[in-house]
């Protein structure tokens, strides 16, 4: 593969539901390595974009390509297969689960148990198990929460609950990973330490990140580019300092000049 | 992993031989009980394999009967055939139970592709209606002697084979939730959404789940279609559907070990019932004038315990509270009872008392559904983690 090509391309990709447009004809691509934000105000289509990434809704029209390879309106579970993760807007762990079982159910993707090893119990099949716990707590290290392997997620802080989202995500070993709204509710500490996490994600992992985010300090900290989208339209695209003082992002935040 | 081979082995024979033993043990000391025994592990059977897909894999499914009903007919057609007639009765059981295991399971699939891409209640309307339709249809067939019902021959009765074949269910179920296979099916229990993001099969660990537990169902129907030596549509009510499926919310969803005791549990209380009778060997009689007391009482005791449950805090208050509420069954059972009486109808009116099994059934979900939504045992397992401190992931575990 060149290096030139994007790890993702979006091709005018539009969806309606019913007479409402929720995303039109967007165009944007990520290059392998880049941390990528996905700006806007409320509504503008942020989460609807990623749930086209992601196989949740299929593209009315336009494609999406993920190394070259369309994969507008494959499933889901698909998708994950390729490479693309992601974290959920409404967090959504499995909440009997403790974290450490939430992390490994992303990554049994790379190394699966066959079904009938695991009905027997059969020797590979615990040693996989066991590894696989064990590379989910390097997960769990990596978002600081080891010490919490073994709480249910549903009794954790909103905070830690983003976190072991992100390394859930991560246990799938994806190419590229998105994060929906990774920083909200959490306390400016807990930010720092985000952005922190999020690059270490992307410089030791070697992973591309798309990130949706409202907290515009921690955007223009993180992202080297940024695309905003305003009423499901692209109305903006560049390097944080060129998004911050483009006329048009600014009116679509704090509507026109009187 | 060296040891794995010894001690797999190792448990396998001692598994055998304790359900040899076991056997041998009950045909001498109590036979009598011992068809009851066989008909209990069964229920343990039913009521695991639909932990695996009601608890486990968290889809509604409400017509498991049909599934035994699909073996034991199985085995009960297949039987009659030369070839397999002639052969010796621990073969041909355990034939029996494989090729019900396999038609059940065949349908089980043929269901659960379609079906199971439907959610929550309405999964449940289609398993109701399934089994139904399986039941009135074989009501139907002349060739399966219709309602009439059909002699099974030759009447096989094994307890060593139907523990060895509970242990399997058991064991199979708890084995998958040891890996992370396992923890896909809690996946798709928690969060489907989630799991399908995370790259699960959501669709194919559902089929999965239907198809084992319909299997173990249909293995279970064979066994019991051969224990009975006579089965009808009658032997699979849809009653028998909604008993199964308050083991597993009675055991608490998801938890094997609590659906297992729930089967035992609830299976032995209709039979106790039953044997409560006098001399004449006719069923004591309960007067309903008493028997509505004390319903009545009961749900004013779990009016009160749910009270207590929310409003009470302290522990030792708590217990005192609680003692107090279910002792006031007695004599507010019998109060209600004389104002009852006021009525001549009631104070006449009689019934045998092996009918309060429905009740018992009726009075055990309400009470359980108000106090403790999860089940006895909500998610967790009985086990020897229940004796450490710290709470261990359903992952840890030795190889045996």
């Amino acid at each position: 593969m060149s290096e030139a090509q994007p790890i993702l391309r979006l091709d005018e990709a539009t969806i309606k539901f019913g007479g409402l447009t929720a995303v039109n004809k967007v165009s944007f691509e990520l290059n392998r390595g880049d941390i990528f934000g996905l700006i806007g105000p409320n509504g503008a289509g942020k989460t609807t974009c990623f749930n086209l990434i992601t196989g949740v809704y299929k593209p009315t029209s336009g494609e999406i390509y993920f190394q070259g390879q369309p994969i507008g309106g494959l499933a889901p579970n698909k998708i994950a297969t390729r490479g693309i993760c992601r974290t959920f807007q409404n967090i959504r762990l499995f909440s009997a689960l403790s974290s450490v079982e939430n992390v490994m159910i992303g990554a049994h993707l790379r190394h699966r148990v066959p079904l009938v090893g695991a009905l027997l119990l059969a020797p590979n099949s615990v040693a996989e198990t066991k590894a696989l716990q064990e590379r989910s707590m390097h997960l769990l290290e990596l978002v600081n929460l080891a010490d919490y392997a073994n709480h249910r997620s549903a009794d954790m802080s909103y905070g830690k609950q983003r976190r072991l989202e992100i390394a859930r995500a991560l246990a799938t070993d994806p190419e590229l990973i998105l994060l929906d709204e990774p920083a909200a509710g959490m306390n400016p500490q807990e930010k720092e330490e985000l952005l922190y996490t999020v690059r270490r994600i992307r410089d030791e992992l070697n992973k591309t990140v798309l990130v949706i985010e409202h907290d515009m300090r921690f955007v223009m900290g993180l992202c080297e580019r940024i695309v905003v989208l305003d009423h499901g339209e692209e109305i903006a695209q560049g390097p944080p300092d060129a998004i911050r003082n483009n006329p048009k992002v600014i009116e679509a935040y704090l509507g026109e000049p009187a | 992993m060296k040891s794995f081979w010894p001690v797999r082995l190792a448990s396998i024979v001692g598994v055998v031989a304790l359900c040899f033993a076991l056997d041998r043990a009950v045909l001498a000391a109590a036979p009598a009980q011992y068809r009851l025994l066989i008909l209990a592990s069964l229920f343990v059977i039913l009521a695991v394999s639909l932990n695996l897909i009601n608890g486990i894999t968290g889809q509604f499914s409400i017509g498991h009967a049909a599934f035994a009903m699909i073996g034991a007919y199985t085995a009960g057609t297949l039987s009659k055939n030369p070839a397999f007639a002639s052969m010796p009765h621990p073969q041909l059981l355990a034939v029996m139970t494989l090729l019900g295991a396999l038609v059940a399971a065949t349908f089980g699939f043929i269901v659960g592709l379609p079906s199971l891409r439907l959610r929550g209640d309405y999964l449940a309307i289609v398993t109701l209606g399934f089994g139904e339709i399986i039941r009135i249809v074989t009501n139907a067939t002349e060739s399966l002697g219709g309602s009439y019902g059909m002699p099974v021959a030759p009447k096989v009765q094994f307890l060593w084979w139907s523990l060895l074949l509970m242990v399997a269910c058991i064991a199979l179920c708890r084995n998958l939730l040891k890996t992370t296979h396992g923890l896909t099916f809690l996946a798709v229990r928690e969060d489907e959404v989630a799991g399908l993001a995370m790259g699960v099969n959501v669709t194919m660990t559902k089929v999965v789940a239907f198809v084992i537990g319909a299997a173990f169902a249909g293995a279970a129907g064979a066994v019991l279609a051969h224990t009975e030596a006579f089965i009808s549509p009658r032997t699979f009510p849809m009653e028998m559907s909604f008993i199964i499926l308050t083991m597993v919310v009675l055991g608490g969803t998801g938890s094997i070990t609590g659906s297992a005791l729930a089967a035992v549990v609830l299976f032995a209380i209709p039979e106790y019932l039953r044997t409560l009778t006098d001399a004449q060997g006719k069923a004591y009689e309960m007067n309903a004038g008493l028997f509505m007391g004390i319903l009545v009482a009961i749900m004013i005791a779990v009016a009160a315990s749910k009270w207590i449950q929310t409003n009470v805090h302290e522990k030792g208050k708590k217990l005192g509270f609680y003692a107090g509420a279910w002792l006031a069954v007695i004599p507010l059972g019998f109060l209600f009872q004389t104002i009852l009486h006021l009525s001549p109808t009631l104070k006449t009116l009689a019934f045998g008392i092996d009918i309060l099994r429905y009740a018992v059934f009726a009075v055990v979900l309400i009470a359980l559904m108000l106090l403790r939504p999860q089940g006895i045992f909500g998610h967790h397992e009985i086990g020897w983690h229940w004796f450490r401190k710290r709470p261990v992931p359903a992952t840890e575990g030795g190889a045996a």
